[in-house]
């Protein structure tokens, strides 16, 4: 079959753990990334709401420089400059991800994400009625406690659908990382490409990948926001 | 000043909205005393919640002073957490924290203050519950009750303070009718009980009934203050007149 076909998938059966081990690392970075990122993100949105105007603007400031940068910059940025000088030694999980170099991608990965979850939870704090904080601060409850003890327990919640959706970004966005070399899903179709001449089946198989996860997930939790917004009636 | 029996005392309290533009609260002076239920009525937009949110400062006041057991709490330097624990306060929407049962509404605020352990607290909650006839709910959660239920629940996370003065803003004005006779009746239990009580309200018949004294209010000033029987018998200021004719 033609090198050029869309559908020459010969080279399955030769690297096909290839592929395998690139979805173990996209999801591990995408996971790892996102979870790193929410408590950075939650005391983002606090001090992006908070009455102190410097403390607001320093958020803001963060939130809006990794949102207004392409992450593909951010990365580079962070993996060449900040990974430069803290040295990590090359050990290897599972045989093939190289904390060297996984560990600069999931921080990269966090820091930006943690401007976008931030934001998420921002609208998600303000969703709470401020009936709510009233509610805590008219019993005696500091404006921290009312926070991390009324509040944030239902903002969390109204926001979980956001967060599971904020993954898949993720598992999108990460495939930047096979730039510099992180073994995950489009570094595997890109090196594929490369060692078969066979130019496009790698990455339509790729793309046959990422929709089989995303497309299940983003269904799943329109399904479980769906049954949450049910449950809802105050 | 003779505040020794007093419990609130408000003096020259001034509320502005938008940088002065608007004059929620235009010098209130208000003194209320242990044991005393004060009802607060008056057309909307008169200033009774406003003014009623300012007494715990949930609305922070823009002048004057509000001395609540000799302290003033306007003063920037006063914990007002601390204060804020003795007052018990009541809204419109009952605002019960969805994400905790019933028992967990009531306990949360003790436990947390460190007032109470938590088996201190939840045998309290349950004599509290028990009292309003609402114990089986304890474990439930606030969307599963009526808005009856709720507000008598609010009432009682309160009193979970052992509060010496309750607020209510409006309690029964989101209850369907049906709703409203369960809450009066707690509030006016609570009444004969001795608690200090204030009252902003719609339902002038039970103003009259419960409180000892009725508050007018309109445009942000209090127009009148006189015990229930001579205020709405013989009303004085021509706003309230107005106001009464429309209402009764």
């Amino acid at each position: 079959m033609s090198t050029t076909s869309f559908f020459n998938f010969s080279f399955l059966p030769k690297y096909g753990t290839m592929f395998v081990q690139g979805i173990e690392y996209t999801l591990l970075l995408s996971v790892f990334a996102v979870l790193l990122a929410i408590l950075p993100a939650m005391l983002l949105a606090i001090l992006r709401l908070s009455k102190n105007k410097v403390v607001r603007f320093l958020s803001g400031l963060y939130i809006d420089v990794f949102r207004a940068t392409p992450l593909l910059v951010q990365i580079s940025l962070i993996y060449f400059g900040l990974f430069n000088f803290i040295k990590l030694p090359s050990v290897y999980l599972f045989g093939f991800i190289n904390i060297a170099m996984f560990v600069p991608g999931v921080v990269a990965l966090s820091l930006n994400s943690a401007a976008y979850v931030a934001e998420i939870f921002r609208a998600g704090i303000l969703a709470v009625d401020i009936g709510q904080t009233e509610a805590a601060r008219s019993l005696g409850l500091s404006s921290a406690a009312a926070m991390t003890k009324v509040v944030l327990p239902q903002a969390v919640k109204n926001v979980l659908p956001a967060l599971a959706n904020e993954i898949i970004t993720m598992v999108k966005e990460s495939s930047i990382c096979s730039t510099l070399g992180m073994m995950e899903l489009m570094w595997a179709a890109k090196t594929v490409a490369a060692t078969t001449y066979i130019t496009l089946g790698p990455y339509v198989v790729a793309a046959l990948i990422y929709f089989c996860i995303n497309y299940p997930a983003s269904k799943i939790i329109e399904a479980i926001e769906r049954r949450m917004r049910r449950g809802d009636q105050r | 000043m003779a505040t020794k029996d007093k419990l609130i005392v408000v003096r020259n309290l001034v509320k502005e909205f938008n940088g002065g533009t608007v004059k929620a609260l235009d010098h209130c002076n208000l003194d209320i005393a242990r044991g005393e239920v004060v009802a607060i009525i008056g057309p909307s937009g008169s200033g009774k919640s406003t003014f009623l949110r300012s007494l715990n400062l949930l609305e922070s006041p823009t002048e004057g002073e509000i001395c609540f057991e000799g302290v003033n709490l306007a003063d920037k330097k006063v914990d007002i957490d601390l204060h804020r624990r003795r007052m018990g306060m009541v809204f419109q929407h009952f605002n019960l924290f969805p994400h905790k049962t019933v028992l967990e509404n009531i306990t949360m605020a003790p436990i947390h203050l460190g007032l109470a352990t938590k088996q201190e607290a939840e045998k309290k909650a349950d004599e509290l519950l028990s009292r309003i006839g609402l114990l089986e709910k304890r474990d439930e959660y606030p969307n599963r009750l009526s808005g009856g239920q709720k507000q008598r629940i609010a009432i009682v996370r309160a009193l979970a303070m052992e509060p010496d003065v309750m607020l209510f803003d409006e309690p029964t004005s989101a209850l369907d009718p049906e709703m409203v006779g369960e809450v009066l009746d707690m509030i006016r239990d609570l009444a004969k009980s001795g608690m200090t009580m204030v009252i902003v309200t719609h339902e002038m018949g039970f103003a009259r009934e419960v409180a000892s004294r009725v508050i007018f209010m309109a445009d942000g000033q209090i127009r009148e203050d006189a015990p229930p029987k001579e205020l709405f018998e013989n009303p004085k200021d021509d706003r309230l007149k107005d106001f009464l004719s429309k209402v009764l």
